[in-house]
């Protein structure tokens, strides 16, 4: 902490945060149009002005007021300095990286990747899954590698395991119970076991290779689940290392852009229809992006594919609360054994299990409970819905008449879809959840894609998010991008290199197994439709 | 032997402060636990 005595780096971080904020304000609103509106023109990132500027202010403001303090007293003696006043410099600086990953750095290699796309015949960004959280680590290696963490910012650095925990948390309140009742009952089935298969698996070669226990862990959490963010997620229950982190989502990224080449072309050889790959590819290959990507490079015609892995996908997303906490008792259970040679599940349970993970349970209780959904609001599968009646809800006259047409056509033999296309004409929107599935099944009954258009228009016009469960994704991810950039800073070369490749050996193992395995099921035992 | 022991639990809690400005694990959650909730209320009374 010496290195804050008598720093003004505080007082210039919060500055710049500040002046930032201000300047993309005026901005904003047009007082002076200028280079950062322009370029949030450019990077698409117009949406998130009013989020920049409110961070930016809140955290300027703060970071200016202790810069202020650092200077005016610089000893650094009570617990409050040391938890709050020392590390603002610090804080400061990652949340200033963080703006320029999720603000500039994530947009421009969207952008890069949409024009290499003409030219490489894939786009490179969303292949590789370059979005903030990627980026944020890969800065803070870079960072800590080039610059190195000055002593000013060195507490900062370590508030970051705080933040994820806080990320953790908050990513309960993105789940419910409704969600996982709505899945089918086949998805479950199958990525339970695959999920709980790998998951057990990497668990039980961790233990044969002799391998740290975090990085066993992160990596289970990431092979079974959906990669990186749930190696990221379930990494604080694990107490993993920047060094963890690093393996762990090096070897997942490489083993998922592997799947992302493979998965296509055998499932184009074996034969394999949009049903039977959609399944693999949901189940077997690693990141969330990269599934779709896999899919849409099997089946980019239509989205068939695609919609059958992402309920794959989506359903083991929903396993990740069950892991951690199966991760959290596994982990407390093993550092319970080196300290006494005994365990008991309720001691560990009680003394050893993480709060934060209690926390995140709570958090998921609430979610369930529709705490976080407002009146009007109602969560149906993976979208909330509120069919208040509205005018931007409404179908324009031509696409009712289409609809009218397609009714009279005879064309719709399920008298319960033609009940909820004849609503739909009355009212002129969607008016209920049963009513939602009811027209979006009408797209079975035609060809025709303009009316298949309205009808997943019509789905679409009555779905809205609240501005609660908004604000706490906003929140979550910001607690990430936070996280992850201080977890970069944490990973130096010489650190990497004295970790080994055992990852690497797990993940290619525990990768090939999962890929193989889920083939196999996927090509010989779906048949028909789920 | 049980200087080994006694070396490795040092070595485990310095690494554990290397990584964090807490004092312990416990108060580390427990914080995050406080700042979350605190935020998922104030998230539920002023916008729900």
């Amino acid at each position: 902490m010496n290195g804050v005595k008598r720093s003004p780096a505080a007082l210039i971080i919060g500055l710049i945060l500040l002046i930032y904020a201000l300047i993309l304000k005026r901005q904003d609103a047009a007082v002076t149009p200028g280079l950062l509106i322009d370029l949030a023109t450019y990077l698409k990132t117009t949406k998130t002005v009013s989020t920049q500027v409110g961070v930016g202010l809140w955290a300027g403001i703060i970071v200016t007021f202790f810069g202020l303090w650092n200077l005016a007293v610089p000893a650094m003696k009570s617990k409050f300095d040391k938890l709050v006043r020392g590390p603002m410099a610090g804080i400061g600086t990652i949340i200033l990286l963080s703006f320029l990953t999720r603000y500039y750095l994530e947009p421009i290699f969207k952008i890069w990747g949409k024009n290499a796309e003409k030219t490489l015949g894939f786009d490179f960004a969303a292949m590789f899954g370059l979005n903030y959280i990627l980026l944020g680590i890969v800065i803070g290696i870079i960072w800590v590698n080039t610059i190195g963490v000055p002593g000013w910012m060195q507490a900062g650095v370590k508030t970051a395991r705080l933040s994820m925990k806080m990320g953790v948390i908050t990513l309960g309140a993105m789940y419910s119970l409704t969600e996982l009742r709505y899945m089918g009952s086949l998805s479950i089935i199958m990525v339970a076991v695959f999920v709980m298969g790998t998951v057990i698996f990497v668990l039980w070669l961790g233990q044969i290779m002799k391998t740290p226990k975090p990085l066993t862990g992160v990596l289970s959490a990431g092979l079974g689940v959906c990669g990186v963010s749930a190696a990221v997620a379930a990494s604080p229950v694990v107490k993993a290392r920047g060094i963890d982190m690093a393996y762990s989502i090096g070897m997942l990224l490489l083993v998922g852009v592997v799947g992302l080449f493979t998965f296509p072309t055998i499932g184009r050889l074996v034969g394999m229809n949009e049903l039977q790959f959609g399944a693999w590819a949901g189940t077997g290959i690693l990141n969330s992006a990269q599934v779709a990507a896999a899919a849409l490079i099997f089946d980019p015609k239509t989205i068939e594919t695609l919609k059958v892995a992402e309920i794959f996908n989506i359903t083991r997303i929903l396993f990740l609360p069950f892991i951690v906490i199966l991760l959290a008792v596994w982990f407390a259970r093993g550092e319970e054994e080196a300290e006494v040679g005994k365990v008991s599940i309720r001691k560990v349970l009680i003394d050893k299990f993480p709060l934060f993970v209690l926390g995140f349970i709570l958090m998921f209780a609430f979610s369930t409970t529709g705490v976080f959904t407002p009146r009007n609001y109602e969560l149906h599968g993976k979208h909330f819905y509120n069919f208040k009646p509205d005018e931007k809800k409404e179908l324009r006259t031509r696409d009712l008449k289409k609809i009218q047409a397609f009714i009279e056509s005879g064309q719709v033999t399920n008298p319960e879809v033609k009940s909820a296309l004849e609503k739909l004409v009355a009212d002129r929107q969607i008016t209920s959840t049963a009513q939602t599935d009811l027209v979006l099944k009408a797209s079975d009954f035609t060809e025709d894609k303009d009316l298949k258009k309205i009808f997943k228009d019509a789905d679409k016009k009555v779905q809205a998010t609240p501005k609660t469960v908004k604000t706490m994704r906003e929140y979550m991810m910001w607690f990430f991008a936070f996280g992850l950039i201080g977890l970069g800073m944490q990973i130096t070369w010489q650190t990497i290199r004295q970790a080994g490749g055992k990852a690497a050996v797990i993940g290619v193992i525990a990768g090939v197994t999962k890929a193989v395995l889920s083939f196999f099921v996927c090509w010989l035992l779906i048949k028909g439709t789920i | 032997m049980a200087e080994e022991k006694a070396t490795a639990a040092e070595q485990k809690e310095m690494e554990e402060r290397a990584l964090s400005v807490f004092a312990s694990e416990r108060r580390e959650d427990l914080t995050a636990l406080i700042i979350a909730f605190t935020l998922a209320i104030l998230v539920i009374i002023t916008l729900k």
